[in-house]
């Protein structure tokens, strides 16, 4: 469980189910999920580091918006963002900072983060949703 | 050559489709979850009602939310499909949108997709009903464009691996890959807004492909103001590209003709080479999608929508929100019918570079060019009476009839040709629509083979490698940027096309036309 997301089955996407402590631990946990879908992080030289603020409707609305910030510098400037520093992470707000780079090991492109099946939801240890990829 | 035919649908246990339970998120949109049947909820093959040989429907009566019955297409194997999956839930899902008339309807390569399932056609009424991104889906006007040649498979065979390569080069591909256009500011403006004739102006198209193209090649009510600087930001530098995932460019060859008459009025003839693209609106239409999927969140919350699915977000069509998404989605519409556009005189160059003195005629002429994801506003009769209705088709295909006045005027004797892609080395269709699809279908049918495997599911069973050999093994010439993509849309991940193309060719949701075999593939 230390990972913080796993990869599960989907027949026309890929799909991770991503969890934390809150909300602050599971926004990071799936940005290391898809950057995980997308590279080795292992193999990723970390060489930028942005600063991220946004705001959203709601919580579930944060995170695809979030994961869909990093998709779009991912696409802009070829960075996979691997690491994480988030300030600041409410239902509507989110301030942080993201760190990545090239990667020399690619596992797949991911097109776009879907609300498909997303529910954040209370667990015993904090909070998890799946969060589906249009790939 | 196990692994090239369909492989058993996976052993997957039924999926609860209904949790049986009423919540409100934090955010205050409001999310339903009804079960029919409390403890036990779950959608079986014994409760759809078999209306006619491969019509299956569901009562409205199977969950309170649903407003209209749901149709599924389908043999009895394909049907069993369908409960491996999310594909029923979302169907009923799909039949609970404010407007929706008569059913919900799923073609029968049907899939598990968001929102929507793939396959997936709703109409909704122009005036009371809603406008869904999640009913149109990422790839806004993701499609097919075929090509015909003058030429016969053997001009071609001895020349198709350097074709293969030059096509490569000539229609770039990759996921954020540039292309051959560049078209900023007010210059992609009107590219989005004039679509295929933008392309006309700059000698990037004949007059003759705009008329063998879904809307002439541009869809009005164009709004460039409704789409985001993100949005116009990716789309700058992608126009003549094919991007990656399902999408590819292929040689085909004619194998079989069902219609002679159809095949003669649509230029095609037995052992005539082919050209198929497949492909979108590329990074603008991902942003579109991702954009109003977001910020129709709270168009939900003010009309006071309740939907079972947040990726079923929507607005009124009558609405600043529902008419600024329409506006977006047909930009992203004509985008992507400038990029096949653009791919199509990036394959003519290619096979001019490539054939020029060495056959009588190298030249390719466009067969039709159709929309897979797409919302419009067409005019059907529904209970007697001529309405209205804003068609969503995700994943399927317009397959209007012979007569009417959308068919191309070469067609309109026959019905519009529908371009079904097989997927990866096997067969593709060229259909022609129906009478029969105007009164069953909104005039819709099915867009391709539809998946029965994820595709985490495919790289752990199929070796990228294995498959391009056994491709090849086959005489099949494959240029694709990995293995492991190869491997995703491995044609064993996939439902068998021909299975899909009998039923609706049984159902006269379309009729055969021809079948095309693949000679060479290329993708990203």
């Amino acid at each position: 469980m230390e990972d913080g997301f796993e990869e599960i089955p989907h027949t026309a996407d890929v799909a991770i189910r991503a969890w934390g402590r809150d909300l602050l631990d599971l926004f990071a946990n799936a940005a290391r999920g898809m950057a995980w879908l997308m590279a080795d992080p292992d193999t990723v030289q970390t060489t930028v580091e942005k600063t991220i603020e946004l705001t959203a409707y709601d919580a579930e609305t944060l995170l695809v918006t979030w994961l869909g910030e990093l998709l779009y510098l991912r696409e802009r400037d070829g960075a996979v963002f691997t690491t994480f520093e988030l300030e600041d992470v409410t239902n509507t707000h989110l301030r942080g900072s993201a760190r990545g780079g090239p990667a020399k090991v690619l596992r797949r492109a991911i097109k776009a983060v879907t609300f498909s099946e997303m529910d954040i939801r209370p667990t015993e240890d904090g909070l998890e949703t799946v969060i589906v990829f249009d790939v | 050559m196990g692994g090239l035919r369909a492989a058993s649908p996976p052993a997957n246990p039924p999926l609860p489709l209904f949790r049986g339970e009423v919540r409100s998120l934090r955010s205050g949109v409001e999310q339903l979850r009804v079960g029919f049947d409390e403890g036990n909820g779950m959608v079986e093959k014994k409760d759809f009602r078999e209306v006619e040989r491969f019509v299956w429907e569901l009562s409205p009566e199977t969950r309170p939310d649903m407003r209209v019955p749901a149709r599924l297409f389908a043999d009895d194997e394909l049907l069993e499909t369908a409960f491996q999956d999310r594909t029923v839930e979302q169907l009923v899902n799909t039949a609970t949108l404010p407007g929706v008339v008569r059913y919900a309807l799923a073609m029968p390569d049907f899939h598990q997709g968001y929102g929507f399932p793939i396959g997936g056609v709703a109409a909704m009424d122009a005036r009371s009903g809603v406008i869904s991104p999640g009913g149109v889906g990422y790839d806004i006007n993701c499609g097919v464009r075929l090509l015909g040649t003058y030429l016969e498979q053997e001009e071609v065979s001895p020349r198709l691996q350097e074709l293969t390569a030059v096509l490569y080069q000539t229609c770039p591909s990759g996921v954020g890959g540039s292309g051959r256009v560049r078209a900023a500011g007010k210059d992609l403006d009107q590219l989005v807004t004039q679509g295929a004739q933008w392309a006309l102006k700059r000698g990037l198209a004949r007059a003759e492909d705009l008329a063998r193209t879904e809307e002439g090649g541009c869809m009005p009510g164009a709004e460039p103001g409704a789409v985001s600087a993100r949005a116009k930001e990716r789309g700058r530098t992608q126009v003549g590209s094919l991007g990656a995932g399902n999408h590819f460019l292929e040689i085909d060859v004619v194998e079989t003709i069902y219609r002679p008459d159809a095949a003669e009025a649509f230029g095609l003839r037995q052992n005539q080479v082919v050209v198929q693209i497949h492909c979108g609106s590329r990074g603008y239409g991902h942003q579109i999608c991702d954009d109003y999927v977001k910020s129709l969140q709270g168009a939900v919350h003010k009309y006071g929508l309740k939907l079972p699915d947040r990726e079923l977000v929507c607005a009124p069509l009558d609405s600043p929100e529902g008419r600024a998404y329409y506006g977006a989605m047909a930009c992203a519409v004509n985008y992507a019918f400038v990029n096949r556009q653009v791919l199509a005189m990036g394959v003519r160059e290619a096979f001019e570079q490539v054939l020029a003195g060495k056959v009588a005629n190298f030249d390719l002429f466009q067969i039709y060019d159709v929309a897979h994801n797409i919302a419009k506003f067409e005019e059907h009769e529904v209970n007697g009476r001529r309405m209205r209705l804003c068609v969503h088709r995700k994943g399927a295909t317009r397959a209007f009839g012979p007569g009417l006045p959308e068919v191309p005027q070469d067609y309109r004797s026959i019905g519009q040709p529908v371009l079904v892609p097989g997927s990866m080395g096997t067969a593709s269709y060229v259909l022609a629509g129906t009478e029969r699809a105007m009164e069953l279908t909104f005039g819709s049918t099915c867009h391709g083979a539809g998946r029965v495997m994820s595709r985490a599911q495919a790289l752990k069973k199929i070796w990228g490698a294995d498959l391009r050999r056994e491709l090849e093994e086959r005489g099949i010439v494959i240029q694709a940027g990995s293995d492991k993509g190869l491997a995703e849309e491995a044609p064993a991940a996939y439902k068998d096309v021909s299975r899909v193309v009998e039923v609706v060719h049984g159902v006269g949701l379309a009729h055969k036309v021809a079948r095309l075999r693949p000679l060479a593939v290329i993708k990203g």
